[in-house]
């Protein structure tokens, strides 16, 4: 009983900030007040968003970034954790720091240092010039501007996680697979892939659910439009003044990350099954 | 004739050769190159007073936008209002977690997994829907563009850090110390206070400054629910860079206000290294 206590005023915060809201939010838009206050069925917003053109492009665009964020993270996260789970080299110590380095610069300020070095007559601009080279077009204010933003601020976990995942493959069966012949690309395919394709897919959907629903970079380093759907909705429930499809559009991104977020759940609970 | 001593260039003793770090060294300098140089671009930026295109270097350096910055009314009003709003948050985020965290690691009661589990749960969903989400409840109660708004919203960011490493903690430490104690007569509040509490005390700690780091730099729901009215330093960094006003300045708070998350990283890197994190996660 005392530990219900506890636990009371935390559980009454995850039931009233979190578990009612996202009910709300589909309650809402499902069943819309109408004029006269009275609640009615009617899927009119859903039928709007995914009938406007502007709409769908935010979400092609959100898709597209999430996709492309993804990618790139497993791309390059992997060869960093695969290096600093094998390698006793004198390098490891400052490549895990360098890695872990973004999750201590809140996103503000990488906004800020990003405008100053890929903007236009930023850094990469002056030192293409110093070096008698034409100008690259910048990224920013294009949908790239968001994704290099994203792929920097989200490498940390990845690499921690795929780290985490790696930890769990035993030496012996890298080891077992060398003795008898395999190569390095051999030993990846078949020993490590199969073993971390679980750590793999919770990177993943760990990433996809904090790439789709982003705001601050996106908004910051984003063209105007297509926009992605953290600053979609912030302008329409703000600016627009409309909650009602900004909160369409909410229930919209969890419907698109459901199934990241179930398999994200499961995974944590299959961790815990063995602790105290 | 030097007073500079000889070293010996190696040890005499036989050394099985081990390859240079090749890929090691590779990731160092790409790293080097993606993280630090773009963070090394804001700081120059910060100490300089004109840097014109196509100079590589800035033509002058100087402290003049540090003044200019420091004498802005609204850059202090953020600050004051940032440090009060996250000292709250933490406080109240301390108050309610850490006795969830205890029961959580030590007490047997019914649901107590479920519970637990519901905290990571929490994280399942796209964080921003989840605030707009938020907003639609806070519309109804009044709660948009108030300073109590903005706390409950960053509140809720909070709960998983605070429940999550401090249960780790609690978790962590000596039972039989515990019991040694209680055999030895001392009551459960002395043993929490005497035995528990030193030991869990440094990763709780580190775990009350994250949450202060991070709330402090929290954007999007003071964004979300605050903004215009309640204007945090990182609104109002954001609000620099829509209107465009001078680069430095914006440099300058970038530069300043890293410095408490410089600290977060020394004292955090305990917690980071063990890959407590990453578990909390579900990795």
């Amino acid at each position: 009983m005392v530990g219900l206590t506890l636990v009371a005023l935390p559980v009454f915060l995850l039931g009233w900030l979190i578990v009612y809201p996202i009910l709300s939010a589909v309650l809402e838009t499902v069943f819309p007040a109408g004029e006269n206050g009275a609640r009615a069925l009617s899927l009119a917003s859903y039928r709007f968003f995914f009938s406007d053109p502007y709409s769908l492009a935010n979400l092609q665009v959100t898709l597209w970034t999430t996709l492309v964020c993804g990618v790139l993270l497993i791309l390059v996260g992997l060869p960093i954790a695969l290096y600093l789970r094998f390698s006793q080299g004198r390098f490891a110590a400052y490549v895990q720091a360098m890695a872990i380095f973004p999750m201590f610069v809140p996103s503000i300020i990488l906004s800020y240092a990003l405008i100053r070095t890929i903007g236009p007559n930023g850094t990469v601009d002056l030192i293409l010039n110093a070096l008698g080279l034409p100008k690259l077009p910048t990224p920013y204010l294009t949908p790239w501007g968001p994704v290099i933003g994203l792929v920097w601020d989200n490498l940390p976990l990845t690499v921690l996680m795929l780290t985490a995942g790696l930890g769990q493959i035993s030496n012996a069966s890298v080891e077992a697979a060398r003795d008898v012949g395999a190569g390095p690309f051999r030993v990846f395919l078949a020993v490590i892939l199969p073993r971390m394709a679980n750590s793999l897919l919770v990177t993943a959907s760990f990433a996809v659910l904090g790439i789709f629903s982003a705001f601050t970079l996106p908004y910051v380093l984003g063209p105007a439009a297509p926009e992605m759907m953290g600053p979609f909705m912030d302008r329409t429930f703000s600016d627009n003044n409309d909650p009602l499809n900004a909160l369409t559009q909410a229930v919209i991104s969890f419907g698109f990350c459901l199934v990241f977020g179930l398999f994200y759940v499961r995974s944590i609970a299959r961790n815990q099954e063995g602790r105290p | 004739m030097s007073a500079i001593p000889h070293r010996p260039v190696s040890s005499a003793a036989p050394r099985i050769a081990k390859p240079f770090d090749w890929a090691g060294l590779v990731f160092a300098i790409l790293l080097t190159l993606v993280i630090a140089v773009p963070l090394l671009v804001v700081a120059t930026w910060a100490f300089t007073e004109v840097w014109r295109y196509p100079s590589l270097v800035p033509q002058k350096f100087g402290l003049r936008f540090w003044s200019q910055t420091l004498s802005r009314a609204d850059v202090w009003e953020a600050l004051f209002l940032s440090l009060r709003l996250t000292a709250v948050v933490t406080a109240l985020s301390a108050v309610i977690c850490l006795p969830a965290a205890y029961a959580f690691a030590r007490l047997k009661f019914p649901g107590r997994n479920l519970l637990f589990l519901s905290f990571l749960a929490s994280h399942a969903f796209p964080k921003f829907g989840l605030l707009v989400a938020i907003a639609g409840i806070f519309l109804h109660l009044g709660l948009i563009s108030t300073f109590w708004g903005v706390v409950l919203i960053q509140l809720v960011g909070t709960l998983m850090l605070m429940i999550w490493v401090p249960v780790a903690a609690f978790q962590a430490v000596d039972r039989r110390m515990e019991e040694a104690a209680r055999d030895a007569g001392a009551g459960p509040l002395r043993v929490f206070w005497s035995i528990t509490l030193p030991q869990a005390g440094p990763t709780i700690a580190a775990a009350v400054l994250l949450t202060f780091v991070g709330t402090f730099y929290e954007t999007e729901g003071a964004w979300l629910i605050g903004a215009p009215q309640v204007r945090t330093m990182p609104v109002l960094m954001i609000s620099f860079i829509n209107n465009q006003l001078v680069v430095q300045y914006g440099a300058v708070l970038s530069v300043m206000l890293w410095l408490p998350s410089f600290l977060a990283l020394i004292f955090a890197r305990r917690i980071v290294g063990t890959g407590a994190f990453a578990r909390g996660f579900g990795a």
